[in-house]
């Protein structure tokens, strides 16, 4: 039998006893698989999960693109927004951090970028496995990631590419994909309606790879071609379709994904220095004020701004994005505190969004409760 | 009663319902089919007084209780009612069907099948059609018998 079945059975069998241990408290699977990557360390055979945990990056960067593309900006309020324009402000404040840790500008807009974008894939499943999803401050939550993905995305193809071939390579494939979207995208539309499931699954695995191959090979990043394949995907109204179809194969994908980033999160940290950690925690606190203020400049109410600046704690997929570039392009600094930052905001994060309710309790406590007269019935 | 409606990206979409009394209705209809109930009394913004959590299946049949279909179950599915074992069923001559420009005597009912009348937009309804009514695009035949029958029908036009 071939070795990955070995190393498969052991990653899905020990992603399973973490889930089942957290699920009595109630509590996310997502940071346990986290944490069991690390304890594993080395001893889990990465390798021969290959190319499950890869294609699970590439899948959930392509659901982020299909769920939160900049189409969604047109369904958004006007709240969602102005919370999102406080919330940008932790980019210029992440570059002068950067700036000020000794990096060049390449390497200090990419700290910018990894402190500034929280993860929409785990803040949304959060939101979900919670139950937060009615709460008032769920929207503006929701709507603050719309618009740091695409902040992010730009970010990246500016950042990623190897020179300026593949910056403008890049640019160009994003223009010619649109393009296609616009003018041949109905037309195949209408064809594809009365393909099987099975054909559209199947069709799509090979245009969100193929997008990602496509943009490697210009030198551009492969993270933003899956992204943008999800964008287009979104654009030709296969939203729903593909969110079905996609979704459990996504899900195994991206559980082994944060099993092996833990498995490999060790050797990265070897020489981890003071200034690393230092860096990391000073981004995880960075954008609290600034949430608390968007939050509170969108009329939520003191309870629930002090929530949504919680909920925008977890880092995730674009962080291992932007980590990976920085360790090609010569910042082994940027991506220790890219990494470490997705180690300690998931699991905190996860604890922070769980226990939101009884920490506003405790930090509120002195707040006067608004008294209403009892209704009578 | 106002409603708001908003989309929560990577959720599904989020309904504000504003009845009468100034009481709140949020409904979250997930991707997944999961519908999500909070119920906030008048003047209360912050803490809902009920949350509930409906399958897909348990929310359709809320709705059509809400809606008054249950009273009613004439109203309900698509154009087929129920006579105990018969059936009765509504077929629309779409353009380009087989149907166009053919007798009424040349159609090959199945036996058991029974057509009653055929519905003309605009014209008075043609009831018992004689064998020489031509049918037109946009008829709709209405037919009855056994649902074998009348399902044979619906396969062979």
């Amino acid at each position: 039998m071939h070795p990955s079945v070995e190393a498969f059975t052991l990653a899905a069998g020990l992603l399973a006893l973490g889930a089942l241990l957290v699920h009595k408290a109630g509590l996310p699977p997502l940071p346990v698989y986290l944490l069991t990557g690390l304890l594993m360390g080395e001893r889990l055979p990465v390798e021969e999960l290959e190319p499950l945990p890869s294609l699970g990056l590439l899948l959930l960067l392509f659901s982020v693109g299909l769920e939160f593309g900049p189409d969604r900006l047109k369904g958004l309020s006007g709240k969602a927004i102005r919370a999102g324009l406080y919330d940008t402000l932790a980019l210029p404040l992440g570059f002068i951090l950067g700036l000020l840790a000794g990096l060049d500008l390449r390497g200090a807009a990419l700290l910018a970028g990894a402190i500034y974008i929280s993860s929409s894939a785990v803040i949304v499943k959060l939101i979900i496995d919670l139950r937060r999803a009615a709460n008032p401050e769920s929207e503006v939550v929701l709507g603050v990631l719309v618009l740091e993905d695409l902040v992010v995305a730009i970010l990246l193809a500016l950042l990623g590419g190897h020179g300026p071939v593949g910056f403008i390579g890049g640019i160009a494939l994003a223009l010619a994909y649109l393009l296609f979207a616009r003018f041949i995208g109905p037309k195949l539309v209408s064809w594809m309606e009365g393909l099987s499931h099975e054909l559209i699954l199947l069709l799509g695995a090979t245009f969100t790879t193929g997008t990602a191959l496509l943009f490697h090979a210009i030198g551009a990043s492969e993270g933003v071609g899956a992204f943008l394949a999800g964008v287009i995907a979104a654009a030709l109204g296969l939203r729903e379709r593909l969110e079905h179809l996609f979704g459990p194969v996504r899900d195994l994908g991206v559980a082994l994904f944060f099993l092996v980033v833990g498995a490999k999160a060790l050797s990265l940290f070897q020489g981890l220095t003071p200034a690393v950690v230092v860096l990391a925690l000073i981004g995880l606190l960075l954008k609290l004020p600034l949430n608390h203020a968007g939050g509170a400049r969108v009329g939520l109410s003191r309870k629930r701004r002090l929530y949504s600046a919680l909920y925008l704690v977890p880092r995730g997929e674009f962080n291992l994005v932007l980590g990976s570039l920085a360790l090609e392009q010569g910042y082994p600094l940027v991506a220790q505190v890219a990494v470490l930052l997705v180690l300690l905001s998931i699991p905190l994060g996860a604890l922070l969004i769980r226990f939101a309710p009884e920490i506003g309790r405790l930090l509120l406590r002195e707040a006067p409760r608004p008294r209403r007269p009892a209704r009578s019935s | 009663m106002r409603v708001e409606e908003a989309v929560l990206p990577g959720v599904g979409r989020k309904y504000t319902i504003t009845v009468q009394s100034g009481d709140r209705i949020v409904i979250v209809v997930h991707h997944s089919g999961k519908r999500e109930v909070q119920y906030f009394e008048a003047g209360e913004e912050d803490e809902p007084t009920m949350a509930l959590d409906l399958t897909d299946e348990e929310a359709r049949e809320l709705g059509a209780i809400l809606a008054g279909v249950l009273f009613h179950p004439e109203a309900v599915g698509d154009t087929q009612s129920k006579l105990g074992q018969k059936v009765i069923e509504w077929i629309k001559v779409l353009p380009g069907s087989k149907l166009v420009g053919k007798r009424v005597g040349e159609l090959a009912l199945p036996p058991g099948a029974h057509l009653l009348a055929v519905d003309r937009p605009g014209a008075p309804l043609i009831p018992n059609p004689s064998p020489d009514t031509l049918l037109e695009t946009g008829d709709t035949l209405v037919v009855a018998g056994s649902r074998e029958a009348v399902e044979t029908l619906k396969r062979t036009l």
